[in-house]
């Protein structure tokens, strides 16, 4: 992942919208995209994505250029999807108004492909680090930075999402094992 | 190489970790191992498959963010105004003690004397749900400050029919005049059917930019809904708040006062903490957001703690100012946020014939979404489930029978009920396995049920779980804890602990956490917070601990001698247990070392100067 010009992101800490603009065109198929996987829905990913930029404009000014620009906006990301899972269970039980509906149109019903199943049953830290690493690319390091766990910790995490995932997708499993959570 | 070292190995080489000579060493290996040539396959594959995705349907974010500061920046909002810079450390540390005391003054952390009174509250609000067996309420409900194009003050006129056990009629129309558009929202809820008409097609979720700036209905009607269902369920926090109050600690007393002509007993606690009053009365109508530190009188009827009347300010909190610019609001501190007041209620009177009808009728209307939870009454006749030879007194059989989804095992559902309070038993036979049977969340904690084996209740101790051998079982509902381990225990069922490549497979004691890592800090009982779930990942622990309503917190502690640079510019310095720590708004995250160990403690509805106060009651576990 590309870093972005310290100048674009020192004027749009300024509060240059259209510097602020090219920061969230280059990222936001990224953040996206890791909020979708993370959280499972893409229409929940795209509003928790817009918040994450809302934080991200209001927090520029703090951003002290000792992180990686990307580790930093993931982290913003991360931290609102792992509320949004956390919250989830909770606001469970509360009375919620209806989500929006889905807008219409060929492409609107996501194709769950069984890659997507697989990485849903995940629970979160493991779902959270596999898609920082396969997704991304992120080396431990920096997912241990965005994660705040340590490098070993990363590696754990790899290894076991990867047997559960192997497991998963092996032939007899079949679909079990998710979204029967009752 | 053995496999187990070459599984990890393969794992290792695949994200470019593996050092040349264990990349020899595992070819070696995999040119001999058939298992691990399979696992190294499927390493590529889930690669393949996740990495080359088709990039189409992207949503614009630009877009619509763009649009939100532009408004924003009409509303007077500075991005370039920063109030919080990095300050020197003995600064901040003055900063945070004048947190602590504005907060003890603001919203009770301990500092005004405890009185009698309040201190009974959180106990009584518990017991009482077992009194309440009908209410009918009108109230006013008001917000200001709203964010957004729409008006910024918005009020209504609500009223509210209860039968206990689950049958809910919830009205709220909005005042018309100038800007008000006399919108209404309707929730119908009557044992196994559940109905809402919702003002806007938009989700409440804080700081949504997507929602129609045109008013839209929607209507969702669900049939054949499970006693007590997650999916659909009751705002019973509003007939009485134990949601709000079962894990509380000792709120600041009101006094006591006449609301509706009802003598009322007030407390001062957090927003956080009526987080799910706040979302049952603003069902379907979208309030504005709400700062979780800010503060909120609430008035209880004195004799059946009935929610009377809520008022929540704008408080004075310093992580306040960067939360209200990332919502997009401007509140004077002290400004009313929310505010709701009974004008007449009825406790355990009539209610109106027809009170709970589900409209309906003549097939879906525009925009109305039907769904079917698939629950049948197995009519009296056994479920199939355990027997539960232990239940609360005063508890009475409600509703039991079966759930099957198609793809999802049968369930056998039994609930019992005693007025407001509620329990329910689910199990099954073919539980696929994986994690817990029950939606327990990602942390859990042993719990020791005696002769009935292990059992694990979820972090907010609302659910206990069983996995026995054939069965899986969840008991949930509205008693205290040691209720539902009560129950639990008297099902007939041995609890084992689950298999090793389950997600709650990490969890652990307190004293196995202590042996991983000498040194380990555990919140001390009480407090207002439920015991921790513990997590040991190698030498990582984990705590998730949940308090009453939405609060809450995560301490994570793993060796190290000093902190990660901060990445975030928006740290401060802060004084933790007499040692120099720092604290991140926009992470909510409070950091320290103390002999070696990272300390760091974290939430999104706790402010400083509640996380200062939680870090100083930690103790060696």
């Amino acid at each position: 992942m590309q870093e972005p010009d310290p100048a674009t992101i020192r004027a749009a800490a300024g509060g240059d919208l259209a510097a602020f603009e090219d920061l969230v065109r280059a990222y936001q198929q990224h953040v996206w995209r890791f909020l979708r996987r993370l959280v499972g829905d893409a229409t929940v990913a795209e509003d928790l994505a817009q918040e994450v930029f809302l934080r991200v404009f209001h927090r520029l000014p703090t951003y002290a250029f000792q992180a990686k620009f990307s580790t930093w906006l993931f982290q913003i990301a991360r931290n609102a999807g792992i509320d949004e899972l956390r919250s989830r269970q909770r606001r469970a039980r509360l009375l919620r108004a209806l989500p929006p509906a889905p807008p219409p149109g060929p492409g609107a019903a996501e194709a769950r492909t069984e890659i997507d199943a697989a990485l849903a049953a995940l629970p979160a830290d493991l779902r959270e680090t596999m898609v920082l690493i396969e997704v991304f690319g992120l080396p431990y390091a920096e997912a241990a930075a965005v994660m705040g766990v340590a490098v070993g910790t990363v590696k754990s995490r790899m290894f076991t999402a990867r047997r559960r995932t192997q497991a998963w997708a092996a032939p007899g499993e079949g679909e079990g094992g998710r979204g029967v959570a009752r | 190489m053995i496999c187990d070292d070459a599984l990890a190995a393969v794992s290792e080489h695949a994200d470019g970790e593996l050092d040349a000579p264990g990349a020899d060493r595992l070819a070696a290996h995999l040119a001999g191992c058939a298992e691990c040539r399979d696992f190294d396959r499927h390493v590529r594959d889930l690669r393949a498959g996740l990495r080359f995705e088709p990039v189409t349907g992207a949503p614009d974010i630009a877009g619509p963010v763009l649009a939100r500061l532009r408004r924003d920046a009409g509303r007077q909002i500075d991005p370039a105004r920063r109030p919080e810079r990095r300050r020197p450390l003995v600064a901040a540390a003055v900063a945070a003690v004048a947190g602590l005391v504005a907060g003890a003054t603001f919203v009770g952390l301990g500092a005004t004397p405890p009185s009698p009174a309040a201190a009974g509250v959180p106990a009584r609000v518990v017991a009482a749900q077992g009194t309440v067996h009908s209410l009918d309420a009108d109230f006013r409900l008001s917000e200001d400050g709203r964010p957004g194009p729409g008006p910024e003050r918005r009020s209504f006129a609500g009223h509210l029919a209860y039968r206990a056990p689950e049958s809910l009629a919830l009205t709220l129309a909005e005042d018309g005049g100038a800007r008000g558009t006399g919108a209404a929202a309707r929730l119908v809820v009557d044992r196994d059917h559940w109905w809402q008409r919702t003002a806007r097609a938009c989700s409440p979720a804080a700081g949504l930019v997507r929602c129609p700036e045109v008013r839209a209905t929607a209507t969702r009607a669900v049939a054949d809904r499970a006693p007590f269902s997650d999916a659909s369920p009751v705002p019973l926090e509003l007939v009485t708040p134990v949601d709000s109050f079962a894990l509380a600690g000792t709120p600041v007393d009101l006094g006591t006062r006449t609301v509706a002509g009802r003598r009322a007993v007030g407390v001062r606690v957090t927003a956080a903490q009526v987080a799910p009053l706040l979302a049952g009365l603003g069902a379907g109508v979208d309030l504005r957001p709400v700062y979780p530190g800010d503060p909120a009188e609430l008035w209880l009827d004195d004799q059946y703690l009935v929610p009377l009347a809520l008022l929540v300010r704008a408080g004075d909190d310093p992580g306040r100012a960067p939360w209200a610019r990332s919502q997009g609001v401007a509140d004077r501190p002290g400004a009313a946020v929310v505010r709701f007041t009974v004008r007449a209620a009825t406790v355990n009177g009539p209610v109106a014939a027809g009170a709970f009808a589900v409209p309906g009728g003549a097939g879906p209307g525009a925009g109305e979404v039907r769904a079917d939870e698939g629950f049948r009454s197995t009519r009296g006749r056994p479920t199939g489930g355990p027997v539960a030879t232990y239940l609360p007194p005063g508890f009475r059989r409600y509703r039991a029978g079966t759930v099957a989804t198609p793809g999802g095992p049968g369930v056998a559902v039994q609930s019992w009920t005693d007025g407001r309070a509620w329990l329910t038993v689910r199990s099954t036979a073919d539980w696929p396995g994986g994690h817990l049977f029950g939606d327990l969340g990602g942390e859990v904690r042993p719990v020791d049920l005696g002769g009935a084996g292990r059992g694990y209740a979820g972090a907010d101790g609302r659910r206990v779980a069983l996995h026995g051998r054939g069965v899986d079982v969840v008991v949930e509902g509205s008693v205290p804890a040691a209720d539902l381990r009560a129950v639990a225990a008297g099902l007939g069922v041995r609890g084992e602990r689950v298999p090793a490549g389950w997600a709650e497979a990490a969890t652990a004691t307190r004293r196995a956490a202590a042996t991983a890592l000498p040194g380990l800090l555990v919140p001390r009982a009480g407090g207002g917070f439920a015991a921790p779930a513990v997590r040991v990942d190698e030498r990582t622990v984990s705590q998730v601990a949940s308090g009453a309503g939405d609060r809450g917190f995560v301490l994570v502690q793993a060796p190290a001698a000093h902190l990660p640079p901060p990445s975030d510019g928006d740290e401060v310095g802060v004084t933790v247990r007499g040692r120099p720590g720092r604290y991140s708004y926009g992470l909510g995250q409070l950091d320290w070392i103390e002999d070696g160990v990272a300390r760091s403690l974290r939430s999104g509805t706790l402010t400083l100067a509640d996380l200062v106060g939680v870090a100083d009651r930690l103790e060696r576990a």
